[in-house]
């Protein structure tokens, strides 16, 4: 048996010079979770990674943490920070890849790959220096102890390669918009060219960027969402809210100057993503302290856990009875994001219907970042 | 979902494999893997499927099938 299509399509039809009507469709498995059901906490943890691999240190630490709150367990603070380091290096690799290796492709152009390889081995080699003994994903904690140095070092090859692909310095590109429009005027790389291109007026109205730790009723609604609905057309309060990096840096100086402009805005929130993550990232290890494997069990109970993944939200509701699953549900951020009436659908919506309009939505669904393929059609 | 299916690598040419998942044989590059890979390897995709993302240990790539399989037989996809 063929495993099907995931992917999104969207289609949008035009009438008048202008987009009348934009229809996403998603073949994203978004129930598959309740299959974990009756499978022990190990079990699900060595599947999640691997499973949902695109985000899989998000996906696995969300499910652990839910687990963990399950049974009435809260981590160490070295825990959490040693958590958040590694959810901070997949959003790098991840935004990383994204420039190197996606972009460039979108003008016609050769990926960067020995770039991208870099970004994956640098932020992916991450873990162990870490947890040396592999248990980052134990119930309470593994044994902790951070080689700081190699840590440090990476955040600054990553500051350094980041410096090199826009091909001039992060900081000074994404100062404020006079210096981000003198480099897009230089276009001194693929990324700068990209930006550049994707620099046309498209206004949104107001964003609806998501509430950090998720929607307040994020638990109902999971807890009460009995056919998948919620799983598939999440809302809050009747409200399709934006996720990932444009919500997060929505008030970055820069990204608030580039409202209006939806594609350029939501690309460029990436690499301010990037530069505040690295930033992020050696805060965090400068005064991170080393802790043993704490000896600890999970036991019965309901848990939810939010991460602010490299694409945005994610959540995990866990609920274990007689030590194994007995219900799970994962949200994650491509249903917000590609909601048939989410942020992508209504950016799309109004847009003039020309010869450009293909590419200008090719460049938008880029721009909200489907951590699954996603086809364009006009028709 | 964003699931990765893992792959049984086929055959190898140069930097590019041939891999089955689910009866289905496609293409993938090898560029961005950290380590060697054989014929009869796993390996699971990247973003767009273009890209083999890293290698995953049979034990976890059967029990990942048998996870799928299970999603498939369910309906759930």
């Amino acid at each position: 048996m063929e495993f099907p299509d995931t992917g999104i399509a969207v289609t949008l039809s035009t009438a008048q010079g202008a987009v009348r009507r934009v229809s996403i469709r998603s073949g994203r498995l978004v129930r598959a979770a309740a299959l974990f059901a009756g499978r022990t906490p190990a079990q699900v943890l060595t599947l999640l990674p691997t499973v949902f691999s695109l985000c899989g240190t998000a996906q696995a630490l969300t499910g652990l943490t839910a687990m963990e709150t399950a049974a009435g367990l809260t981590a160490t603070p070295a825990t959490r920070q040693a958590r958040r380091i590694l959810v901070l290096a997949e959003t790098i690799a991840e935004h990383g890849l994204t420039l190197c290796r996606d972009w460039p492709p979108l003008l016609g152009e050769a990926p960067d790959l020995d770039a991208a390889r870099r970004w994956k081995q640098d932020f992916g080699a991450i873990r162990p220096l870490l947890y040396p003994d592999g248990d980052a994903l134990s119930p309470g904690g593994g044994r902790l102890a951070p080689d700081r140095a190699a840590l440090l070092r990476t955040a600054a090859a990553g500051r350094d390669l980041l410096d090199h692909v826009l091909g001039a310095p992060a900081d000074s590109v994404l100062a404020d918009a006079a210096a981000f429009a003198g480099w897009l005027k230089r276009a001194p790389g693929a990324c700068a060219r990209l930006l550049a291109e994707a620099g046309w007026p498209c206004p949104l109205g107001t964003p609806t960027p998501m509430p950090p730790a998720g929607p307040a009723d994020l638990d109902l609604r999971l807890r009460t969402d009995r056919n998948g609905d919620y799983l598939a057309r999440p809302d809050s309060a009747g409200i399709v809210c934006e996720t990932g990096a444009f919500a997060r840096r929505a008030g970055h100086p820069l990204v608030a100057a580039l409202n209006g402009f939806a594609a350029q805005a939501r690309l460029t929130a990436r690499l301010v993503d990037m530069a505040a993550a690295l930033r992020e990232l050696a805060g965090l290890v400068q005064d991170l302290t080393g802790q043993p494997a704490g000896p600890v069990s999970l036991t019965d109970g309901t848990g939810l856990a939010t991460t602010e993944a490299a694409r945005g939200l994610l959540a995990h509701r866990v609920s274990l009875e007689g030590g194994r699953v007995s219900d799970y549900r994962i949200l994650a951020p491509t249903e917000w994001n590609f909601h048939p009436d989410g942020p992508l659908a209504r950016t799309l919506a109004g847009l003039t219907a020309d010869a450009g309009l293909e590419r200008r939505a090719v460049l938008l669904v880029n721009a909200f970042d489907p951590c699954v393929p996603c086809r364009v059609t006009v028709e | 979902m964003c699931m990765a299916v893992p792959s049984r690598i086929l055959s190898i040419d140069g930097m590019v494999a041939t891999v089955e998942a689910f009866g289905r044989q496609r293409q993938t590059s090898l560029m961005l893997l950290d380590e060697e890979v054989a014929v009869g390897d796993y390996v699971i995709q990247g973003a767009g499927g273009n890209f083999a993302a890293e290698r995953v240990p049979e034990e976890t790539a059967l029990a990942t099938i048998d996870y799928l399989s299970g999603v498939l037989a369910d309906g759930l996809a």
